[in-house]
């Protein structure tokens, strides 16, 4: 596949995004949306619940029809019906909801989906996720369901595979499972576009980033870029005195007192962070990815334009040559706390990511 | 080919089985309703109603099996009762399936729109089969069991040319499907719809000045009654229900293509 010179040049990458626009009455939920995904390469689609990260993906698959501009997926111009649906065959899709018919069994999904587009890596990925096919799917938990959405979008060996939130529901291990598996199938040359509001996740198993806020592009780079702007959300009890010093650090944005402590964002490093916290009679501590919508409130304004960043920017990016090398040992220390702070932040988003669209 | 057509088939199969079992036991009942009435002078009866209500409830020589199945059973069941079944079913064919999402999935296929409605509209003739060659079958049965004879050949072509008119309420709910993304309104509409064109044709039908209106009901181009009982129907009426048909279903391409899922 890599080996493909053809649709190895710039105009026939997988995914060409050109001036993508789709409003719905008022609403504008893709506003002149531009960008293109390389071979082989997984790319991910950043932003806060109600960004318009579904929409555009389900322009790409053709269930909307754009306002105005297009995109050309493996080739095929969305608007072309009969172009895009020889296509289709290459193409894996995992939708945010997976609306399978409830009273049918996995197994009778996998025939029928299988019979649609092939099936001929269906028995190696049910060893990789294990739904249990031979029950109806109305028995299944959010991350069964999610399992067999797995399987049904990778089962036809597709070139492209275009996915909406699709650890959501995943326990942490088989989340895990699912990282290894995407970069597996990147270097089998397979193509990866996934959206996600979960900033970690996307760090771990992204090449590169398109950052989507209020239905526009804001940003698009490499992860590398986004790792370094990171920041940790932490939560601190502990006496005033010590509270004081601690927000006193380089790299704290934001402190926010309570009662018995205090809570901020920490772009600094991150072991200057832990031998100040352990100069200090700490009662609690947490440490974890802080909401998306704060990062992206922080980087990017609080309305969604890329205009109003720069204000903040300088705030929060104070010590970013410090976080360079500590990035790293930052995402390791926090892993553990990472998955309650992803709870958190999908529970901000519902509040101000919302109102976006 | 037909992976679609097929998959939904198999799961008409169970609500196939359900109706063509509940339509076999009302015609059961009519059937023993009809020795219970023997003897009955059934002309004395209705002779007095007005003919507008003989005309509505297929009411035409009642004291022959014929006549009774063709009024009770045909004109009710398969006039009024199928009708309504089939433009609810055909009203959740998209409806349900855009409001679940499930149509994400199978829009993921590499099968065009038009295609993929064709064939899950194409499911539905797995009931309507079901319900008119079982359903046959038993009346039939029935029929010989209390010791009274029909004619085979208007039994068949009874059921037969109920397919385009239970097609055109079919098409009624598939058009309102693809309309509307919540499935109970487009059933809900569906089967107001068709109710509505029933009555436009049995009561406003016969009204004077308003004679018109009753060509706009597919039941206007469906008499049961008569073809059980001498075989007699207007083959164009199968015809108009037929372009009917494929008028809706045109119509119903048409706005699934266009629409936004």
């Amino acid at each position: 596949m890599s080996g493909d010179a053809s649709r190895s040049d710039g105009a026939d990458r997988p995914i060409v995004v050109d001036g993508l626009t789709k409003e719905f009455g008022s609403v504008v939920a893709n506003d002149d949306v531009s960008f293109a995904v390389n071979e082989g390469e997984v790319f991910g689609f950043l932003g806060p619940n109600g960004a318009g990260k579904s929409t555009t993906i389900r322009l790409l698959l053709g269930l909307l029809k754009p306002t105005s501009g297009t995109a050309r997926v493996l080739g095929a111009d969305i608007r072309d019906e009969a172009a895009l649906t020889g296509v289709k065959r290459r193409i894996g899709y995992l939708p945010a909801h997976l609306g399978f018919a409830d009273a049918a069994t996995g197994e009778a999904v996998l025939d029928y989906h299988g019979a649609m587009k092939g099936e001929e890596r269906r028995e190696e990925l049910l060893e990789l996720f294990t739904p249990p096919i031979e029950r109806p799917i109305r028995d299944y938990s959010t991350g069964n369901r999610r399992m067999l959405g797995l399987v049904q979008a990778f089962m036809h060996d597709p070139d492209l595979v275009i996915m909406d939130e699709p650890t959501a529901g995943l326990d942490p291990l088989k989340q895990e499972a699912f990282n290894e598996f995407v970069r597996a199938e990147r270097d089998r040359g397979t193509t990866v576009f996934f959206s996600s509001h979960v900033l970690s996740e996307v760090r771990r198993v992204c090449d590169r980033v398109g950052i989507l806020r209020g239905g526009s592009l804001v940003e698009l780079e490499n992860v590398d870029a986004l790792l370094h702007r990171g920041g940790k959300h932490v939560r601190v009890h502990a006496s005033d005195a010590a509270i004081a010093a601690i927000t006193d650090l380089d790299g704290v944005v934001d402190p926010e007192r309570f009662a018995e402590g205090a809570q901020f964002i920490y772009a600094g490093d991150v072991n200057a962070l832990l031998r100040e916290l352990a100069a200090h009679d700490v009662r609690d501590v947490e440490v974890g990815e802080p909401p998306i919508e704060d990062v992206f409130a922080h980087y990017y304004g609080s309305e969604g334009t890329a205009g109003g960043a720069n204000a903040t920017d300088a705030a929060w990016n104070g010590s970013s040559g410090a976080t360079d090398a500590g990035g790293e040992a930052a995402d390791r220390a926090t892993d553990a706390g990472g998955e309650a702070a992803d709870d958190d932040g999908a529970a901000t988003d519902d509040g101000p990511g919302a109102t976006n669209v | 080919m037909f992976e679609t057509a097929r998959y939904e088939g198999r799961r008409r199969l169970r609500g196939a089985a359900i109706l063509t079992a509940g339509v076999a036991a009302y015609a059961g009942f009519i059937v023993w309703y009809f020795t219970v009435l023997e003897g009955v002078d059934y002309e004395d009866v209705f002779e007095d109603l007005p003919p507008a209500m003989l005309e509505a409830f297929g009411i035409q020589n009642l004291s022959t099996i014929e006549g009774f199945l063709g009024a009770q059973l045909f004109s009710f069941v398969w006039l009024l009762g199928l009708g309504l079944y089939f433009a609810y079913v055909a009203g959740g064919v998209v409806a349900r399936d855009v409001e679940t999402e499930r149509m994400d999935l199978l829009l993921s296929f590499p099968v065009t729109r038009s295609r993929l409605l064709v064939e899950k509209f194409a499911a539905l003739l797995v009931p309507m089969v079901a319900v008119n060659a079982f359903g046959g079958l038993i009346i039939y049965l029935l029929v010989l069991a209390i010791g009274e004879r029909i004619a085979v050949d208007h039994l068949f072509l009874t059921h037969l040319l109920s397919v385009p008119f239970l097609l055109v309420c079919a098409g009624v709910g598939l058009a309102f499907s693809v309309a509307v993304d919540r499935a109970a309104i487009a059933e809900r509409a569906a089967v107001g719809t068709v109710f509505v064109l029933y009555l436009v044709e049995s009561v406003v039908g016969g009204a004077e000045g308003y004679d018109w209106i009753q060509y706009l009901s597919p039941t206007q181009y469906y008499e049961p009654t008569p073809i059980l009982i001498d075989g007699s129907f207007e083959p164009i009426d199968s015809v108009i229900l037929l372009v009917a048909f494929a008028g809706l279903l045109i119509l119903s391409q048409a706005l699934f293509e266009r629409r936004d899922i």
